[in-house]
């Protein structure tokens, strides 16, 4: 085997002679494709390296996720939960230890003005029948004054009488001595009849005073309007409807955002099982990850082979044409650095993808930060 | 408080003008009086131009229907407006006196 400048031939092994079996490879074609080949082997590997990359970089943010989602769930239950508490009491009021709702409360306090109102109502009849009645008995005693001063009168006639039967007597001599004495005990009656009316006219004026003041303080208490009271419960019964109206809105809308925490806290925990499509995800990258290292095993191989059939002079070929078109795609800055460090470092290939950043070197740890350019 | 009597066959009608308060016991006591004389069954007290009512003035038509009732006859309230109709409602007097509209 000779080499003269140009490419040389080169013959396939003995095993493949035979009609057709042997076929005539430029040394340029095998310099080319053992470039490719390397940088074929070298892109599978920098692929592999983004699976592996991209797999945990998503199972990371998924455990991330799904802790937060948990924790969102956690709190959705306990808001639901504090809610609900709220929404049992809303309805009701605490009194004496007891729970007392609210619609029982307004009908008990609504009773006990109404049985108000008619205490009301029956004072008020009983005071007015107590003032006709005592209208009633100032008119007997000016009645009863009247006749004692009709006794007077008549006593004073019935005195009268007696005098003047006390002189006739005495004109009788001897026959009217017995009439004469007649005539002064009706005298003494006279008298006694007079100081008894006397008396009674002290004793009605008593009453007649005593009716009088009573007469007065009783028309005061009846006179006292108790209407504008009375009225108070068409407030008080509006105030309580009003109160009972808000009542019932509270809990409306407290039932219906327990509902919406229940709601929430399902929503997330679906959330919380959809994320385990990331399961499935890093088996499949796996499976491809596997399918390209035997893909690059056998890159492996055959370059060996290759290498051994070419002259120790003729190295590989870097497919330029193909690496710039390769590089171009990659438009995720820190992801063309590692590319560019396992194809252009690693490799045979010039440096003429641009400079690496002084940090390149290092695997960022910031990680999600996307760079466009 | 100042009234007129209108009294037909079969009931007598009594128009109430004005505020009864507990000023008019003596006239309502008159009133009542009337009332009792005439042989019409049903006295028909009518509000319809009764301005203002006190609690007293309620007292005092809880008497008229008692001395109706002892008498055999029937106490209506009619048309009541304003404070009145309200006071009535509110001391639910219908449990106790024939209301009408």
């Amino acid at each position: 085997m000779s080499f003269d400048g140009r490419a040389p031939i080169l013959e396939a092994g003995p095993e493949s002679s035979g009609a057709g079996g042997k076929v005539p490879v430029t040394g340029e074609l095998l310099s080319t494709w053992l470039g490719y080949a390397d940088l074929q082997r070298r892109t599978l590997d920098a692929i592999q390296h983004e699976l592996t990359r991209t797999s945990g970089t998503v199972e990371d943010a998924t455990l991330d996720l799904s802790a937060r989602f948990r924790e969102l769930a956690e709190k959705a239950i306990e808001q639901s939960q504090r809610v609900e508490q709220i929404v049992m009491v809303a309805g009701s009021v605490e009194i004496d230890g007891e729970r007392v709702p609210m619609d029982q409360l307004v009908t008990t306090m609504q009773d006990m003005i109404a049985d108000m109102i008619a205490n009301i109502v029956t004072l008020s009849r009983h005071a007015m029948s107590m003032v006709y009645l005592l209208d009633d008995v100032q008119k007997d005693v000016s009645e009863l004054e009247k006749s004692i001063a009709d006794i007077d009168g008549i006593n004073r006639q019935t005195n009268f009488l007696a005098l003047n039967a006390t002189i006739e007597a005495s004109r009788a001599g001897e026959a009217g001595k017995t009439f004469a004495v007649v005539a002064q005990e009706v005298r003494h009656l006279s008298r006694s009849t007079s100081e008894l009316a006397e008396r009674m006219r002290s004793k009605v004026t008593a009453v007649v005073k005593g009716v009088r003041n009573g007469h007065e303080i009783l028309r005061q208490i009846a006179d006292t309007d108790m209407s504008p009271q009375m009225l108070a419960k068409e407030r008080v019964d509006k105030t309580m409807e009003s109160l009972v109206d808000q009542t019932n809105h509270f809990q409306h809308v407290l039932e219906t955002a327990a509902n919406v925490s229940s709601e929430m806290s399902a929503t997330i925990g679906h959330m919380v099982t959809g994320m385990q499509f990331q399961d499935l995800t890093k088996q499949r990258l796996e499976a491809i990850n596997d399918s390209l290292a035997i893909m690059v095993a056998g890159l492996d191989e055959l370059e060996n082979r290759t290498r051994v059939e070419l002259p120790a002079s003729m190295g590989a070929q870097v497919p330029q044409e193909w690496l710039d078109e390769l590089l171009g795609r990659f438009k995720l800055s820190e992801m063309r650095q590692r590319f560019v460090r396992k194809l252009l470092l690693e490799g045979t290939a010039l440096d003429e993808h641009g400079a690496l950043d002084v940090d390149a070197g290092h695997d960022d740890s910031s990680g999600g930060d996307i760079e466009l350019f | 408080m100042d009234y007129g009597i209108d009294i037909k066959e079969q009931e007598a009608v009594v128009r109430l003008r004005g505020r009864l308060t507990f000023n008019d016991h003596a006239k309502l006591r008159a009133l009542i009086r009337e009332m009792l004389q005439n042989k019409a069954k049903r006295q028909i007290l009518d509000l319809s131009a009764l301005e203002f009512v006190d609690s007293a003035g309620i007292g005092m038509l809880l008497i008229a229907r008692e001395e109706m009732a002892n008498a055999d006859k029937l106490l209506v309230l009619r048309a009541a407006t304003g404070q009145v109709k309200r006071v009535l409602t509110v001391a639910q007097l219908n449990k106790i006196v024939t209301i009408e509209d």
